[in-house]
Order: C-alpha cells, then sequence, then structure tokens
C-alpha cells in the first residue's frame, strides 16, 4: 500500500461500500455471527430464528459492511440465489457439531457453487466452523475435507473455526474476508 | 443444477453405523422431541433375546447414541406422546413390556400401569383352589387334568408345568407356588396413540393398547385408567398392529391388523369391533394414510394392498422382493404422503398412491424404517436393519415429486376391462347353450376325437414317408441337391444335427448305385463331428457310364417308375442297421444335339 492510498483510506475518502451475504443451515449461527461484527450499542441480546432476511450494517478497516443476514430455514434457502448477484463476498456459517446435517451443509454448498450467478465469479468465501466450543464439534479441517473445499479452485476460500458466543476466530476470519475483497476492487479498478 | 435430474437420488446420506449392532423390530423405534426444545432424538429399542441380557432402551441425539438404559422384559413397542398442556412441552415415552406398559419423562421413569389380567377358566381356578386347600397333590392327576383345558386357555404358571418334563421338578415347582392362585397376563402386543382433542403437533394423545387376548383398552393421558375397554373382533384375533384416525372426544376409527389375516375397525362407543376385510396371507404391516384414511397393508407374498375405510379394496401391487416394513413418509411442504416399503436385500421403494415414485436402498434388510424430524432437519428416513447397521438419510431440499414421471409407471389395475355391451347375439348364444348344453356339448366331443384321429393318422403318413428326410429319434436331417445335366453330376448331401444340445460323432454316409449306371468319385465319408443346430455339407461326382450296351441291357434293373437312383445310408460305426436312408432319384442325361 503506497503511502498516498495509506493517507486516502486514513482520510476515508476511499471508503467503499460492499456487500456480504451470509448463509448456512438454520441453528448455525449466522445471525450471531453478524452480531458480534456489529457496533456495542447496536448488538441485541436475544437472538431469535431469522425470518425470511434481515440486513446488517457494520464497518471492517474502512470498508462498510452491508450484511444479508439470509434465514437458514429449509423453506426459505430458496431466497438465498436472489442475492447471489449483486454479493462481493459469502460468509459460509456451519455447525460444526451437527454431524448429521454435514450432508446437507454440502448439498447447499454444492448448489450455491454451481448457481451461474457465483460459478463465472471469483467471490471470496469465508467459512465459519462455528460451535467449536461444543464437544461433540469437528475440527475445521475435518469440516472442509468432509465438504470438499480443496475442490474449489477457482475462488478464495478461508475456513476458520469460530465461537460466535465469544467472538473467537471470527476476527481472524473477517480480516481475510475484508482484504480479499479489497484485492478484488482493486484489481477491478 | 441437479433440480430436475431424475437420476440423481433425492437423498442425502447422512450417516451410516455398521457397528451399531441394534437388533429391533417395526413399532420400535420413533422419533420424538424428548427434551422439549425442538431437537428431535431417536427413541429405540435394542432387543435381547438371550436370557441373561436385559433388552435395552437406546437414545440418539443426532447420529450420537446418549442415552442407553436397560428395561426389565422384552419391550414390545414404544409410543411418545404429550400427557399434559404443561410448559414446556416435555412428551411421554411408553415402552410395553410384556402385560406393562412403562412411561419415562425426560427419560427418568415415571409411572408403570399394568393391562388387567385375564379371568382363569374355571377348571383351572377350581384345580388350584383344591390344591391349595389340600395342600396335597399327585403330579400325574394335576397333569392329566390339566390337559383337559386348551393349552391356549392356560396361566403361563399352568403351561410351565406342561412344559417340565421330571415328575420330581413338577412336583417342585407346584410345591413353591401351591399357596397362591395363578394369574393369567394379559401380555400387550401394540400400542398407539390417539389425539384427545384437537388435532395439532402438541396436542395431548390418549395411548392405545392392544393386548393377546383380544383386548383394546384407551387408557387417560394423565392418570393412565382405562377410558375406553372393547374386543377387537367377534372372533378369536390378536391384535397386532394399531392405526388410528379421528379425535378420542368426537368420533375415531381405529384399525386393527391381527395376526389371524383380520382386518378390524374399532369406533367410538363400540364395545367390539367389526372385521372390515380378510386376508387370505399373513399381513407384515400396515399403514393408515392420513386424509382419505385408506389402508395400506403389505402381505408376505410380495403384495401391497390398498383399501377404502369401508374396506373397498383401491389396488394391489406386487413388489419386486418380500416386503420386511412400511412406514407413512408425510411430506407436510408438497402436501403428500408417500409409503416407504422396505425389502429384503435392503431395497426401500417409495409409493405415491399406487405409484412407485421413488427408491432408495439400505445397506441390508431393514427391520425398522421412521420417517421424521430429526435433530434440527425435518426430512429424515431412520433405517434400522436386521444386521443391526443404523442409517440416517436427509430428504434433499429440491427433491421433486411432481406428477411428471407418473405417466412412464403404468398403471396395473383400477381400470375395469373394456368389455364391450352385451349384444343381441350375445344373448341368444347365451340362451341356446343354455338350452342344448347337452348336444353342444357331444358335438363338441366328436369334434375334438376326430381332430385327434386326424392329427394320429397324419402322424403315421409322415413317419412310414419320412425315411429319407430325417431321423427323430436321432435327431438328424438329411437333404441332398443334385447339381449338373450330365452325364456329369454332383451330388451334395447336408446332414443335418437338428439335436440343440448333443452333438453327433461317428457317423458315415454310404452311397449305392448300380455300378453300370453311375461310378461316384466316393462311396464312403467319413462324417466328422457336427456340433448342435450345425449342418455338414459333403458331396460326390457321379458320372453316368454311356455304354450303349448298358442302357439297353439294364432295362431291367431300372427302378419300377423307370429313374435311376443312387441310395444314401447314414450309419453309425458300431451299427450294422443304418438310422437313415434316402434315395436320390437322379435326373436323366440331357444330351445335347
Amino acid at each position: 500500500m503506497g503511502l498516498f492510498q495509506k493517507l486516502v483510506s486514513f482520510l476515508g475518502v476511499g471508503r467503499k461500500e460492499v456487500n456480504v451475504l451470509v448463509v448456512g443451515l438454520n441453528n448455525s449461527g449466522k445471525s450471531t455471527v453478524v452480531n458480534n461484527f456489529k457496533s456495542d450499542d447496536d448488538k441485541v441480546t436475544d437472538i431469535v430464528p431469522t425470518v425470511g432476511f434481515s440486513v446488517e450494517r457494520f464497518q471492517k478497516q474502512n470498508l462498510a459492511f452491508t450484511a444479508f443476514d439470509m434465514s437458514g430455514h429449509g423453506r426459505y434457502r430458496d431466497l438465498w440465489e436472489h442475492y447471489y448477484k449483486d454479493c462481493h463476498g459469502i460468509i459460509f456459517v456451519i455447525d460444526s457439531s451437527d454431524r448429521l446435517r454435514l450432508v446437507v451443509v454440502k448439498e447447499e454448498l454444492d448448489l450455491l457453487l454451481q448457481h451461474p450467478d457465483i460459478c463465472q465469479k471469483k467471490i471470496p468465501i469465508l467459512f465459519f466452523a462455528n460451535k467449536m466450543d461444543c464437544k461433540e464439534a469437528l475440527s475445521s479441517v475435518k469440516i472442509a475435507a468432509a465438504l470438499g473445499l480443496d475442490k474449489i479452485m477457482d475462488k478464495p476460500w478461508h475456513i476458520s473455526a469460530s465461537n460466535a458466543l465469544t467472538g473467537e476466530g471470527l476476527q481472524e476470519g473477517v480480516e481475510w474476508l475484508t482484504q480479499q475483497i479489497r484485492e478484488l476492487l482493486s484489481v477491478k479498478n | 443444477m441437479s433440480r430436475s435430474e431424475l437420476s440423481v437420488s433425492r437423498w442425502l446420506e447422512a450417516h451410516t453405523d455398521r457397528g451399531a449392532g441394534l437388533t429391533t423390530l417395526p413399532r420400535n423405534a420413533i422419533l420424538t422431541d424428548i427434551v422439549g426444545n425442538g431437537d428431535y432424538h431417536l427413541v429405540i429399542t435394542d432387543l435381547k433375546l438371550d436370557n441373561d441380557t436385559k433388552s435395552r432402551l437406546k437414545v440418539y441425539k443426532g447420529t450420537l447414541m446418549t442415552h442407553d438404559q436397560a428395561l426389565s422384559n422384552t419391550p414390545n413397542s414404544v409410543i411418545s406422546f404429550y400427557a399434559d398442556l404443561n410448559e414446556p412441552r416435555i412428551p411421554v415415552v411408553g415402552v410395553a413390556c410384556g402385560s406393562e406398559l412403562f412411561l419415562y419423562k425426560n427419560l427418568k421413569p415415571f409411572y408403570k400401569c399394568k393391562v388387567p389380567s385375564c379371568p382363569l377358566s374355571e377348571q383351572e381356578s377350581e384345580l388350584w383352589k383344591t390344591l391349595m386347600e389340600k395342600q396335597d397333590f399327585n403330579s400325574e392327576d394335576i397333569i392329566k387334568e390339566l390337559k383337559k383345558i386348551p393349552f391356549s386357555l392356560l396361566s403361563s404358571r399352568s403351561q410351565h408345568i406342561l412344559n417340565l418334563e421330571s415328575p420330581l421338578k413338577i412336583e417342585e415347582y407346584i410345591r413353591k407356588y401351591i399357596n397362591s392362585m395363578p394369574t393369567k397376563e394379559n401380555v400387550i402386543t401394540c400400542m398407539s396413540t390417539i389425539e384427545k382433542t384437537t388435532h395439532d403437533k402438541y396436542s395431548v394423545n390418549c395411548p392405545i393398547i392392544g393386548t393377546e387376548f383380544g383386548n383394546i383398552y384407551i387408557l387417560d393421558p394423565q392418570n393412565f385408567s382405562i377410558l375406553h375397554q372393547a374386543n377387537t373382533c367377534n372372533v378369536k384375533a390378536t391384535p397386532f398392529i394399531i392405526e388410528c384416525s379421528g379425535l378420542y372426544d368426537i368420533e375415531f376409527r381405529i384399525i386393527v391388523a391381527c395376526r389371524e389375516g383380520y382386518i378390524c375397525i374399532l369406533r367410538k362407543g363400540w364395545l367390539e369391533g367389526k372385521s372390515l376385510i380378510q386376508i387370505t396371507n399373513d399381513i407384515v404391516d400396515m399403514v393408515l394414510i392420513p386424509g382419505d384414511n385408506f389402508i395400506t397393508v403389505a402381505t408376505a407374498d410380495k403384495g401391497l394392498h390398498c383399501y377404502t375405510k369401508r374396506g373397498q379394496k383401491l389396488w394391489s401391487a406386487t413388489t419386486t422382493n418380500s416386503i420386511t416394513c412400511l412406514c407413512l413418509v408425510p411430506l407436510d411442504h408438497i402436501n403428500m404422503y408417500m409409503v416407504a416399503v422396505g425389502m429384503k436385500n435392503g431395497l426401500i421403494h417409495l409409493y405415491h398412491g399406487r405409484h412407485l415414485t421413488d427408491f432408495t436402498v439400505a445397506p441390508d434388510t431393514p427391520s425398522v424404517i421412521v420417517f421424521g424430524p430429526v435433530g434440527q432437519e425435518e426430512n429424515v428416513m431412520v433405517i434400522v436393519t436386521m444386521g443391526g447397521t443404523i442409517s440416517f438419510k436427509i430428504l434433499k431440499r429440491t427433491a421433486d415429486f411432481s406428477n411428471r414421471n407418473h405417466e412412464s409407471v403404468p398403471v396395473l389395475q383400477g381400470k375395469p376391462l373394456p368389455l364391450p355391451k352385451r349384444s343381441k347375439l350375445f344373448l341368444e348364444q347365451s340362451l341356446r347353450e343354455r338350452q342344448s348344453a347337452v348336444e353342444i356339448h357331444q358335438t363338441f366331443q366328436q369334434d375334438l376325437l376326430r381332430l385327434r384321429l386326424t392329427t394320429a393318422r397324419a402322424l403315421v403318413q409322415n413317419l412310414s414317408d419320412q425315411s429319407g428326410v430325417g431321423n427323430e429319434k436321432e435327431n438328424i436331417k438329411l437333404s441332398a441337391q443334385v447339381l449338373g445335366l450330365g452325364p456329369k453330376f454332383t451330388v451334395i448331401l447336408t446332414l443335418e444335427n437338428i439335436n440343440p444340445n448333443k452333438v453327433l460323432t461317428g457317423l458315415s454316409v454310404t452311397f449305392h448305385s448300380n455300378p453300370i449306371f453311375y461310378t461316384l468319385t466316393t462311396y464312403i465319408i467319413t462324417v466328422p463331428l457336427i456340433p448342435p443346430s450345425l449342418s455338414y455339407k459333403m458331396e460326390t461326382r457321379v458320372q453316368e457310364t454311356m455304354s450303349e450296351t448298358s442302357s439297353e441291357t439294364s432295362v431291367a434293373e431300372l427302378e419300377p417308375a423307370g429313374v435311376k437312383v443312387i441310395r444314401v445310408f447314414v450309419t453309425r460305426y458300431d451299427h450294422p442297421r443304418p438310422i437313415l436312408a434316402a434315395t436320390i432319384n437322379m435326373p436323366p442325361t440331357e444330351f445335347m444335339v
């Protein structure tokens, strides 16, 4: 980063608006993850199952994020694809303690990756192996293997184990995402 | 997208544990929200039929077993129901063991209710009463007395006595129990639940119990006293599957499948059920389709039958393998009910009505299939196989069961045959048949005899003529062809092996002709092996001797018809008699002018 750019970003002139999509199965902790990114005054204490979707805004490193927190319930998963078009990044939240539904996660991920709006673009995907504190939780390596993430060649991806209740692991993941989106935007410009 | 592709399975293989070692039977596995937090668990009994190990009640949370407790007796069936309206809504799990129903809440036993025992037969109670009074007995007399009573009507104690071998043991056994009257346990054979006042996911349900002696009890969900008692049928019938529809307080139907092949119906207020359907084959399993209340029954002869609630047969289908279990697959999001049919060798077919819409495969023969919510997922099929494997399959969110593919499945039954209307001619004919049945029959018999005679004649004729053409016994056929105009001819013989299984060996062909007329290049040909259904061609050259004398002198030697012949014999090496003989009529030489 050059001196000029540093100056620009310091002054906040180069602030960019980016859209990220937060998806994952129901009860995986999407809303809790998004809640953690919000500033302290916006945080909510009670998190209830999302109906449809909710839009949240937060800032990270001079990027203004607009997060579309999608509902993960089976009957709302059809909505996800309508937001693929304008998103700059995807956060995929996985409940690492739910071994039974790992196949469902894989199915949904495959559907997402095969979608025409996604498969053409080089969108960074951030995976959160959430609920790492649970005793039956699988490690992020195992989840990556189970989902076949190594087969994703054309998109940058990253997986980090997280605990959305305490915020553990979330910063690391979102920093990676911010950097990826920044690179993507600079290439475009 | 795989949404519309039919070749892709609609099921996701979530988890398979081949080492689970579960032994269970239909109606022994349920999916229930055991803790009351919306996280559905699988509650299953693991049968242990050895004497020294006890059967166990196991609970699976997702794919992990979280709870395992011993049961006092061999379990028969498991139910779960909401007994009250208290928050949080925690269902009661009922496990039937012997004649007792154990009730668990939060996986802790909290109540046990016992089915009332049956009265003893008069003779038996008399016998035991006298024993109690006298305190002295002769075991042989007792055996004699007990044998007078039908075995199935005896109490288990008396049955045990009859099964004991040595008189010493019998005496010891009787001494042990002489001071008490025996009881005839009414063993629970099946259970179900019925909604009490409302149709609702969380509505209060009454347990229903069916017993060995054909009693049906409906219990109160709160204090487990008997609300209603009825007999299954007016004949002896042992219920083994109970299904119900309706509400206990308003109107309900209980459909009971019995071991004797009856399907009985019991309605509100009835003290005795009515036999609705009688099936000649053994019933394997039965499900009631909600909505229409159609009864789908699987029988031991690979049959799947569907009846209306009034007992009229709607359709029947034959499956590829023997059916081991059925399971209702309700798909609420597309408002559809299907029936999963588990079969030998692990195939599971899904029927929507009579149409086979989908299939999936289990590791081996399924013994129990349950479908419903597990954990956070709504449409999960849990299969426990005979080999003890537990397998979880999740229905894809994108699974499409639309009617499109129904057209490819042929409609087997249902439509009546397209019979034409009864014409005047048909009526006249049937009238005539009725009037002169004897004459028609006699004419028919005569014609039949005549036909047989004609056939026999034709056969005899054929056999006498056929010598040159073939030999049926040896399964060979010979045909000859004469080529040429003369005086040089070529005779081509084709020997065909008609037998499709056996080879022909050791044959030779001999030509015989008058040397005055013909000279042949070869007179004996050895036939090589002829494989089944194939033929062998051989040829020989024939030269007509054109001496003037021969044509004049040998007129007498000509065949009666005046044609010259060459005879062919097919012989076997070791047999002097030819197995086939033929005469080739040679054409006369046409002299060129």
